[in-house]
């Protein structure tokens, strides 16, 4: 029982490792330009497609062809934000809502019109391959996503901290009008933002290709997670995303092997009680949501 | 609801009359939508006409706490299913006619829709948003764990027996008659609450709830009776949609698509405003059952594609939605001077 009850929580950390890498470029979002990007799930719908064709074309690995695919979704941020965001971003939170779920049906039914709603999925070697570790058993896949994610987030951090953007990035999440006075392009801030927040999501989509199949709604099932994840993690914070991706992990793979039936409740009612008790997020200070980036 | 003086004041009573021009313009929709169903044989065309007049009443209803108390709900698709499974299971399991379900089903919605709402209305924009999707999805997923009850993913269907007590008619263009009476009773609510003291309390809050608060006015529990009443006609369609397709299950009645096309159609229209819903259903119901008639299976999703743009387009361009777009571009053009201002929805900057 010990052996089994170890491999659920290996198995919910690991995949709390992708829950983390989706839900950090949407807090990143969040926490610098305040909207919540409801078509979130889409772009990650997008990566996945790209990484899939790649594949099914030019027989690139989605680990090997995960370049393209954050550079396509970077450029796909760039319009996003250009197009429908900036537009926006003085309009009223309820607005703002409308918006983003208006670009998230546009793109989950161009791609259901395009792509048909058939699941596609991508089988290379290492998709199914296993290492053991002692008597547990790690799926190479889910291995690789979670120290994928875990590196993409340290790389982040090191952004954030150390480069003259990711210092306007950090300086413009705090106070915008003060980062516009220090002569803060904010403009630009917020197109950078957008575009590393959709690249983010680029990376997460190449390394779910191997585990998961590829169809128009998979972005609004990994979405709601995601949005759990970065409430639960207080929005706008990083450290608590990554947090929160193992937590909703851990409670995905233990609900899953107590109450598979009620696997997705158990985590949607962890949503509303923190919702309700905490709305800053576990990890978060009282009024944390008011200040943004940490 | 009574006119009683309750509190600080009489919520519902009065503040102004309801402007007798929008008493005709519903007379007006009323005769227009009655004449078509008794005239129009076409069966798809009939079809197409119910479910205008159906969209419309449910966007309406949505509108109420969405865009009067402008909380953004993404959840009503829980309203609508219990309402469409409390009469259809009453139904089939007891024989209790769905007349008579459909007003429990609507009381349990509403009694529900209060415990969410107490605990939800102290969040404010995304949070809310999102705590009422969760909500929604955890009816859903309930609904499929209780297939013992409820038939699970399966669905339910309702047997063809027609009778007005069992509300199945023979008759299809009775259905438009009772969607066309669902839709006159929500806009009647919805004029009643825009001119009463209610409506006024909703619009302060909604402009600016802080403010709205150190006026006095108790914004938790206006927030509150409008959540109750949208609850309560989002249900009372609920189960009019399992009577008229005789067939429910999780996926479609708890779907947060439901819930964002009632949004979706109340902002096209004009949030917040007693008219948008309707002429927003009225745009956007012909265009999806035409091209998913016309398209068949072959592009399904091409309508939403559709609307996600519109939405788009509006929220960007018109941010007040089309039917105040147009009433201003109308007295401006013809010099007259606007009675009231049309809900703003500029937001903080």
């Amino acid at each position: 029982m010990g052996v089994i009850l170890a491999q659920v929580a290996v198995s919910g950390i690991l995949l709390g490792g992708v829950y983390a890498l989706i839900s950090i470029g949407l807090t990143l979002i969040f926490g610098v330009l305040r909207v919540i990007n409801f078509a979130h799930g889409e772009f990650l719908m997008i990566a996945m497609y790209a990484s899939f064709w790649l594949f099914s074309l030019y027989g690139l690995d989605p680990y090997g062809s995960m370049v393209f695919v954050v550079a396509l979704l970077f450029l796909v941020g760039l319009i996003i934000q250009f197009l429908v965001i900036r537009p926006i971003l003085k309009a009223s939170a309820s607005m703002q809502i409308a918006a983003t779920v208006g670009l998230s049906t546009l793109l989950q039914n161009l791609a259901l019109v395009t792509m048909t709603a058939n699941y596609r999925s991508v089988d290379t070697p290492l998709s199914k391959a296993v290492v053991s570790a002692g008597p547990l058993l790690l799926g190479v896949s889910r291995l690789l996503a979670f120290l994928v994610a875990l590196a993409i987030t340290g790389l982040l951090f090191l952004f954030l901290q150390r480069t003259y953007l990711g210092k306007a990035i950090r300086c413009t999440a705090q106070d915008r009008t003060a980062a516009l006075l220090m002569g803060i392009n904010i403009d630009r801030v917020y197109l950078v933002t957008f575009a590393i927040g959709s690249a983010l999501v680029g990376v997460a989509g190449a390394l779910l290709t191997p585990l998961y199949p590829v169809f128009p709604t998979v972005g609004a099932y990994f979405v709601l997670v995601a949005f759990v994840v970065v409430v639960l993690g207080g929005l706008g914070n990083l450290t608590g995303a990554l947090l929160g991706g193992f937590i909703i992990g851990l409670v995905e793979a233990f609900s899953g092997f107590y109450v598979p039936e009620l696997k997705e409740a158990v985590y949607f009612v962890v949503f509303i009680i923190v919702l309700l008790i905490r709305p800053t997020g576990l990890f978060g200070v009282v009024g944390a949501e008011e200040v943004g980036l940490k | 609801m009574s006119t009683a003086t309750r509190g600080k004041g009489a919520m519902f009573s009065a503040y102004r009359f309801i402007p007798g021009s929008s008493l005709y313009v519903l007379a007006g929709l009323a005769v227009v939508a009655a004449a078509l169903a008794f005239l129009v044989k076409d069966k798809f065309y009939l079809h197409v006409l119910i479910m205008m007049l159906f969209y419309a009443a449910v966007s309406s209803a949505w509108n109420i706490v969405g865009g009067f108390a402008g909380q953004l709900s993404l959840g009503h698709a829980a309203f609508f299913g219990i309402g469409a499974y409390t009469s259809t299971l009453l139904f089939i399991d007891l024989g209790i006619s769905p007349w008579i379900g459909m007003l429990i089903g609507a009381a349990l919605a509403t009694l529900v829709s209060g415990a969410i709402g107490y605990p939800s209305f102290r969040l404010r924009g995304p949070f809310f948003t999102l705590v009422t999707i969760a909500f929604a999805e955890v009816l859903r997923i309930l609904t499929i764990y209780a297939h013992d009850f409820t038939k699970g993913s399966i669905g339910i269907s309702v047997p063809f027996r027609p009778a007005v007590g069992n509300f199945i008619f023979r008759q299809f263009s009775v259905y438009a008659y009772v969607a066309l009476a669902f839709l006159v009773i929500t806009v009647l609510v919805s004029l009643w609450i825009e001119s009463s003291r209610l409506g006024y309390y909703l619009a302060a809050l909604r402009e600016d709830e802080d403010a709205a608060q150190a006026l006095g006015i108790d914004t938790a529990r206006y927030k509150l009776v409008a959540v109750l009443v949208s609850a309560f006609l989002t249900a009372l369609a609920g189960t009019f949609y399992a009577q008229y397709i005789f067939y429910i299950e999780p996926f479609q009645t708890f779907s947060l698509d439901f819930s964002i096309l009632l949004a979706m159609m109340a902002i096209i229209g004009g949030i917040g405003t007693v008219w948008g819903p309707v002429a927003g259903a009225f745009l956007v119901t012909p265009l999806q059952e035409v091209l998913q008639a016309k398209l068949g299976g072959g592009l399904q999703g091409l309508h939403l594609v559709v609307y996600g743009t519109v939405l788009i387009v509006v929220v960007i361009l018109l941010p007040q939605g089309i039917v105040p777009s147009l009433a201003g571009w109308g007295k401006r053009a013809f010099g007259r001077r606007e009675a009231r201002p049309a809900p703003s929805l500029k937001g903080d900057p």
